[in-house]
């Protein structure tokens, strides 16, 4: 067995172990659970930052900015210019630096102009995608109620519309707070929406049990196939 | 009591793992939104330097769901030759994005000897890029893709590879495959990924949470093609092997019927849950 293999072993064995601490807690709280629990928690608070360095800041900001990717040859010459328009991520840089200044009560205000950027960006970014989000969706929901197809008369698509329009329909209208209770059809309609709703909420429940069982698939199968057999190698049970 | 809710894990995790154990699988479920996925990307044409952008947005907590579908949508794309540039607005996806090509890659070239998907030529993996709507507005908007990528997570200039070299504006991304359970980075997708009049070919897989918003984008047409959670890995995986005999789907398949066990169990708890607690009522009806 290899250093590298021996290493993948030892940290599948820790996954492994991480898995049955976590489920451990379906049989009581104890101290394993609630050590393995601290740990992710410390990973993934650590994992973030290094990732974006890593993967981010260093080789897409840092390096150029730096011109660590320029590679000086023995006369002299570079492999390729240096820019030094990079330098210009400096500005934004200091800026968001800024943010740090709502530590100061002096400073504050600095804090609240970085705040108020991020708002009126973020408001306008909103206001965008909503756009370019629903308004597909409000031109989808326009479905002919009786649909024709080659073969003619398209007696599926054609229900599954109406069905779609009438629940839209109901859906929106149960959704009207504004006109009064006057016995009308559209107040004795808006009750039909509800049990329309609960489907889609029953729906809604339906798959995220099915989500949580895949995950508890995916780690029976990962402690049965994978876990196992790594806690043999390491014991050195099965090995030649 | 809490002898009778441990009693509740137990016989789940019993329906769960008698499959997994016997290596059991029974043949999934047919859906047609991964059939249409499949026939979008099998009608995929593209001329030299146009590409797929494929994102994994998921980690480890998703994974179950995720990863299946991230490999059977790299196995086609792949099997088709489509170059891939990798990225991910999600940190926790790090290790997936290194591993799941190379295990797709060295699968196929495992059953046709002879034949290479190497990095750089197959796919390129551009790594987690933060700055979600905004990352995404300025790459739909840069004169050339390649360059506004910059380097891969290896700090590689992207423009140094020959299959990525010249991608050029965002018109020549035919394909955009989106791999998560977060709706908010979805949403970011639907709404920003998008220019003048170019809308992207997106397809994307879920997870089973999302299964009711993600078929909001499907009706409208903002989607093509979608797979949903663990069963719609498993047909994708299913027409994959109906067309290309080789391809090996036996552990999806062993993970689809597992779920399938479990649901069988999981309904039949909530039969008799609710006999008795009808029984219950008539019995206390009656005195």
């Amino acid at each position: 067995m290899g250093n590298a293999s021996t290493w993948s072993q030892v940290s599948i064995f820790v996954g492994g172990l991480g898995t049955l601490a976590i489920f451990s807690f379906l049989i009581k709280e104890n101290p394993f659970y609630r050590f393995f629990e601290h740990l992710f928690i410390g990973i993934a608070a650590g994992l973030g930052p290094m990732l974006v360095i890593r993967d981010f800041l260093w080789p897409n900001v840092l390096t150029p900015m730096l011109g660590a990717n320029i590679t000086v040859y023995p006369d002299g010459t570079l492999s390729e210019p240096y820019q030094p328009l990079y330098l210009l991520y400096i500005a934004p840089m200091l800026f968001g630096c800024l943010y740090y200044c709502i530590y100061s009560r002096r400073h504050a205000w600095l804090a609240k102009v970085v705040i108020g950027f991020t708002l009126g960006a973020s408001g306008a970014l909103a206001i965008r995608g909503f756009f370019g989000e629903v308004l597909p969706q409000i031109t989808g929901s326009f479905k002919p109620l009786v649909v024709m197809g080659s073969g003619g008369f398209m007696l599926g698509e054609s229900l599954n519309n109406c069905f779609f329009v009438v629940t839209l329909l109901l859906v929106l209208n149960y959704f009207f707070f504004t006109f009064g209770r006057d016995g009308s059809a559209q107040e004795k309609a808006a009750p039909l929406g509800r049990p329309l709703l609960m489907v889609c909420f029953g729906a809604f429940f339906g798959s995220t049990v099915m989500a949580r069982l895949a995950l508890l698939v995916e780690r029976v199968q990962f402690i049965s196939d994978d876990w196992l057999g790594a806690v043999k190698a390491l014991l050195g049970w099965g090995l030649p | 009591m809490i002898f009778g809710r441990r009693l509740i894990y137990l016989v789940m995790l019993v329906a769960v793992a008698v499959p997994v154990l016997l290596k059991w699988s029974l043949p999934p479920q047919r859906l047609v939104s991964a059939e249409r996925m499949y026939d979008v990307i099998e009608n995929v044409r593209l001329e030299p330097g146009e590409v797929a952008i494929v994102w994994f947005d998921f980690g480890p907590g998703t994974m179950a769901e995720n990863e299946p579908q991230a490999q059977v949508l790299l196995e086609h794309l792949f099997r088709r030759h489509i170059p891939v540039v990798l990225l991910s607005q999600y940190q926790q996806a790090e290790a997936s994005l290194q591993a799941i090509p190379r295990e797709v890659a060295a699968r196929l070239e495992h059953e046709m000897p002879g034949q290479r998907w190497e990095y750089g030529e197959a796919w390129v993996n551009g790594g987690y890029r933060p700055g979600g709507s905004i990352f995404i507005q300025a790459l739909v908007n840069a004169p050339d893709v390649s360059k506004f990528l910059g380097r891969d997570v290896g700090g590689m200039p992207i423009s140094h590879f020959p299959a990525f070299a010249k991608i050029g504006g965002i018109e020549r991304v035919k394909l955009v495959g989106h791999i998560t359970g977060l709706t908010g980075v979805f949403d970011t997708i639907i709404q920003f990924f998008q220019k003048g009049g170019y809308r992207p070919t997106l397809v994307h897989g879920c997870t089973s949470i999302t299964i009711p918003e993600a078929y909001i984008f499907l009706d409208s047409g903002q989607l093509k093609g979608l797979l949903e959670g663990i069963a719609g890995a498993a047909w994708y995986s299913e027409i994959l092997k109906r067309h290309f005999p080789a391809s090996d789907n036996t552990k999806l398949l062993v993970v689809n019927t597992a779920l399938s066990s479990a649901h069988v169990v999981l309904i039949g708890l909530i039969v008799l849950g609710n006999l008795v607690a009808l029984r219950e009522w008539l019995r206390r009806r009656h005195g």
